[in-house]
């Protein structure tokens, strides 16, 4: 009993407060999860939005795919359908992750409907060297995606970026970071197409 | 009455001035070196920053003092991080919902807030042992001090990284951009550079 007394007498603040700031903070994340969960997909329709300008909705699938990322491990990605006004199917996308030349590079990746042509891709979050590495998220590199074929894609260190084919000009300065993103659009890229033909939701007749 | 009423008037003017200049955290006290060295690659981010830490240090610094004679002396440092943790989670969740862009840019350094030792020492130092009215002055003095080191530390990196402060062009357009100074090795010569002016500024030998 006595211990109990003193247990109490030593704790009953940080109990209290405990309780208290808890309280506080449910409160908060209560009142701005909903503006929160917004700015996401506010967020994730500006990016996809810009590379499938047609599309008006995103619709999620409902089922995620599963593959195999760059560092190896299972990872679950959420694809989502880009639809019109009139419900029609203009293209997909998904987000995809890898190691870039400093920090981890997460895009947007946007396909055609039928998965043959990229739309092009945009940065989510990544670290790369300012002048250098960041200029992944310039036009005149994102370019070079827009409509170039869906398969594997080669990084070339010279030759000419306006011209669309599989074969993707490096920034001067930047391979590692160009290379990255070439790994990371190949790997996702390959491997969703292979499960969604699978899954009979990309094919001849769709 | 008059005399305690001025003395009272000059503590809170010289624990104000305390904050900004004698004992500033960053220059004098060399304490928050984390953020002070991660979010000063431009004004606005730096800006952010300096005003999560204003709000964190002004509430944590009323709770304390407000608990201040419950506290048990090995309980306070607990005490003190549990009140910080929670206000800085309160923080980020408003940049998450109202500055998405912002809240992404400064990353990781939000919820790190939490171990800053400028909060921790003002807690310790201060709140725990004066009256409200002294530790929402030292909250103050200490957080615009801080807010005002970040931002002088970012101007410079800043402009001399892209020739723009808060996207406004102030170097001539002859001017090349100095791309290591948005670069770690760019916030740690400005600040030993800075550092060194403040103690010649002073005439402290360290």
């Amino acid at each position: 009993m006595l211990k109990l007394k003193y247990f109490i007498q030593q704790s009953w603040l940080l109990i209290v407060s405990s309780f208290c700031f808890g309280l506080l903070i449910a409160a908060t994340n209560a009142a701005l999860s909903p503006r929160i969960e917004q700015n996401k997909i506010d967020k994730l329709n500006r990016l996809a939005g810009a590379l499938l300008p047609k599309a008006e909705h995103f619709v999620p699938l409902d089922t995620k795919i599963e593959i195999a990322s760059l560092r190896g491990k299972k990872e679950k990605v959420q694809v989502y359908k880009a639809v019109t006004e009139t419900g029609e199917c203009v293209g997909w996308n998904f987000n995809a992750a890898g190691p870039g030349f400093q920090d981890k590079i997460e895009l947007v990746i946007a396909v055609d409907k039928d998965f043959l042509k990229l739309a092009g891709f945009g940065v989510l979050a990544s670290n790369e060297t300012p002048g250098f590495g960041d200029q992944i998220k310039d036009g005149y590199f994102r370019n070079q995606f827009k409509a170039a074929p869906v398969g594997e894609l080669k990084l070339a260190k010279t030759g000419d970026s306006a011209k669309i084919d599989s074969e993707i000009v490096a920034i001067t300065g930047a391979t590692v970071s160009s290379e990255a993103v070439v790994d990371i659009i190949n790997n996702s890229l390959t491997q969703i197409k292979d499960q969604m033909h699978k899954q009979g939701l990309i094919g001849d007749d769709k | 009455m008059i005399n305690k009423r001025e003395a009272k008037a000059g503590l809170y003017k010289e624990t104000l001035i305390a904050g900004l200049w004698r004992e500033n955290p960053v220059f004098r006290l060399l304490l928050g070196m984390c953020p002070t060295l991660a979010v000063t690659a431009a004004v606005k981010p730096a800006l952010t920053m300096g005003l999560s830490v204003i709000f964190v240090l002004l509430c944590s610094n009323i709770v304390v003092s407000l608990m201040r004679n419950f506290l048990k002396p090995h309980l306070r440092i607990l005490m003190f991080t549990l009140t910080i943790a929670t206000f800085v989670t309160i923080a980020d969740l408003f940049l998450k919902a109202f500055v998405p862009r912002m809240s992404e840019t400064l990353g990781p350094y939000v919820p790190l807030i939490i171990v800053n030792c400028i909060i921790i020492c003002r807690s310790e130092a201060c709140a725990s042992k004066n009256l409200l009215g002294l530790s929402i002055i030292d909250a103050v003095g200490m957080g615009v001090g801080f807010t005002i080191t970040l931002c002088a530390l970012a101007g410079v990196r800043e402009l001399l990284s892209t020739g723009k402060i808060f996207e406004v062009q102030l170097m001539p357009d002859a001017f090349v951009p100095w791309a290591a100074m948005s670069m770690p090795v760019g916030a740690f010569l400005t600040l030993g550079l800075l550092l060194g002016l403040v103690n010649a500024i002073t005439g402290r030998k360290t």
